[in-house]
């Protein structure tokens, strides 16, 4: 497996604003690899970088083992957040226009183009104007002139994010099949997206890394036991919960070595505990239940998932 | 979807046979063009220059018949205003040029780098395989045809209807006047082009193309002596060429050279603007 591409070091300040600090990650032949982070977190400065439209304040992209020259804008196919067209054109046009800029012949660029919207969905619409066009079909017009020249990079940011369910639903199969084809790097900041579209993800958060590998892997690494607990609504059962978490979250706190917990929150009637052992805990909370008579409606044992890892990633 | 995406893999790669830079700068050329027939402007920017080239010479021979029906004048007036000589009309045709013309030139031309760059699109285009000087190139291209075709069809037409009423000039002189003032034109146009690059805004663009073709062209009338040379004083060149009353041609040749230098050198500073700008924001 080769490395597409290689981000080590990158930084972008705008002023005082350090959007982008210091982030190294790098990109395999053939994967998809999604950019995930809450807004704000720098994926779009990061992309634009990549794209080779902003320059970074420090460090260095390495595509192929090569630093950027000319040639490497020939492997890049890119999609902006909001793409905007030529509205005067029509979408035929555009894909049309889009591969000759990108070095293919007349004739090559109209084949090409016929296939292309054909693909993506657009053969109804090709011949009208782009500014008649719905978010949906502009983000699929987006697509269909990022490939035009078969780019061994696809750089998307944000694709879905402003769709409707349906449209986001048809972009995604989109990218099914172009994954098989190409290299994915695309941001989004619905951990969902990445989940059912990546072999890997970059988790970002105010300019930084903070969580990457295969999605199986950091999914295995960081998968914690949980137990979820639910009650009655009747004041005793709430006020013994108040006190069972209180009591939780002091040992928590003092790093007691011997503690079952890692986490505790409370809910309305219930609550869920991250748990280092669980048969150790569900016996010290089963016995607790028991002791104080407390109303259980639903005891259940499982796993943390990545929404619970995403979360605990980006608002820490 | 299959079978589309075979023939994508069949048609789209380059197969090492990629078009050269030139060919893509022509491919951007034929967008603006095409754009600029989409919006109208490669048929209203020309009517306008057709219409004040005929105006000219037109409203100066019926001058006389205006006054007389607009009756202000006391009964028994005498209206004898002396027919001007052919060669001043076509002068006058082209300070019309200088003031509507280039107006309407501006204005047609004056979001061409900002507009595409707010709205987005540029970071579509710019992404692709294609330097920014042959962005601007096309660009500018562009707004030489548009310029160069008004300029000769409206002051062809002025030539014409001058013969016809007031009096011949001789097409030779027609000819070099137009080419000199086709060359200032042409300096406007670039210094359009550099401003659109560098401001955000198409007023503030448009303005200070205005701003600035009028301080070139008062100091170059100002100082003939020291700025003879400079792109500022073809007008007056231009002028002097209608009415065959050419004086210093030496000064003319320097100043013909100046413009063209003036031009690339903006060319190249759009382009680098371009590139620069549009990676540090
Ligand atoms: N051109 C700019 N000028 C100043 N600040 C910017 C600019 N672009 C982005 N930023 C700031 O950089 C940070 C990261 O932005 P961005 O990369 O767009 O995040 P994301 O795409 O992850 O939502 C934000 O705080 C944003 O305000
Ligand atoms: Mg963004």
């Amino acid at each position: 497996m080769t490395t597409l591409l290689q981000v080590m070091g990158l930084s972008k300040s705008f002023g005082a604003v350090n959007a982008v600090n210091g982030i190294h990650f790098s990109i395999t032949e053939g994967h998809c690899a999604a950019l995930l982070g809450p807004n704000g977190a720098g994926k779009t400065t990061t992309i634009r970088m990549i794209a080779g439209l902003l320059r970074q304040t420090a460090g260095q992209l390495i595509f192929e083992g090569k630093e950027p020259g000319g040639k490497h804008r020939e492997l890049i196919g890119y999609l902006p957040q909001t793409p905007s067209f030529y509205n005067w054109m029509t979408g035929l046009e555009f894909v049309v226009y889009a591969g000759r800029l990108s070095g293919l012949s007349s004739a090559a660029a109209r084949k090409n183009a016929l296939a292309l919207v054909e693909r993506v969905g657009l053969a109804g619409a090709a011949k009208r104007r782009i500014g008649s066009y719905s978010g949906g079909m502009k983000q699929r017009l987006g697509l269909a002139q990022a490939l035009t020249h078969q780019p061994k990079l696809l750089i998307l940011d944000e694709p879905v994010s402003a769709l409707d369910p349906l449209g986001r639903r048809e972009v995604l199969e989109l990218l099914h099949e172009l994954k098989q084809e190409t290299t994915i790097l695309f941001s989004t900041h619905v951990l969902h997206d990445a989940e059912e579209l990546c072999d890997d993800v970059i988790i970002m958060r105010s300019g930084q890394v903070a969580l990457q590998g295969p999605l199986e892997e950091i999914r295995r690494k960081h998968r914690k036991l949980t137990m979820e607990l639910q009650i009655e609504n009747d004041a005793a059962s709430r006020e013994w919960l108040s006190s069972y978490i209180h009591n939780v979250q002091q040992e928590i706190d003092s790093s007691n070595l011997s503690c079952l917990f890692e986490a505790a929150e409370q809910h309305q009637v219930g609550a869920r505990f991250t748990v280092k052992d669980s048969d150790a805990a569900r016996r010290h909370l089963v016995e607790a239940l028991a002791r104080h008579q407390v109303k259980v409606t639903k005891l259940e044992l499982g796993h943390s998932s990545l929404e619970d890892l995403f979360m605990e990633v980006v608002s820490t | 979807m299959n079978d589309s995406a075979k023939t994508l893999n069949v048609h789209g790669r380059f197969e090492g046979r990629a078009t050269t830079g030139w060919v893509r700068y022509v491919v951007m050329v034929q967008k603006e063009v095409l754009e600029l027939a989409r919006s109208y402007k490669l048929l209203w920017v020309p009517l306008v220059f057709i219409l004040l080239g005929m105006m000219q010479p037109v409203s100066t021979y019926y001058m006389p018949v205006i006054l007389e029906r607009a009756g202000s004048l006391p009964e028994g007036t005498v209206i004898d205003i002396p027919m001007p000589q052919g060669a001043e009309v076509l002068a006058q045709t082209l300070q019309q040029f200088g003031t509507l013309g280039v107006l309407v030139l501006v204005l047609a031309f004056m979001g061409t780098v900002s507009g595409e760059r707010m709205s987005g699109v540029a970071a579509i285009i710019m992404v692709k395989p294609i330097s920014p000087l042959a962005y601007i190139g096309s660009k500018w291209t562009a707004m030489l045809l548009l310029t160069w075709g008004s300029l000769t069809a409206g002051y062809l037409g002025s030539w014409y209807y001058t013969g016809l009423l007031i009096g011949e000039v001789p097409l030779i002189d027609v000819c070099r006047s137009l080419f000199v003032y086709g060359l200032w034109l042409s300096m406007v146009m670039v210094i359009a082009l550099l401003l659109s690059t560098w401001l955000r805004s198409p007023a503030a663009a448009a303005f200070a193309t205005f701003g600035g073709a009028l301080v070139l062209t008062l100091l170059a009338h100002l100082f003939p002596a020291f700025l003879g040379w400079t792109p500022g004083s073809l007008s007056g060149y231009a002028y002097q060429l209608a009415a065959s009353s050419m004086e210093d041609s030496k000064m003319l040749g320097y100043a013909v050279a100046s413009t063209l230098v003036g031009a690339g050198v903006c060319i190249s500073l759009s382009a680098a603007l371009l590139s620069k700008s549009s990676t540090d924001e």
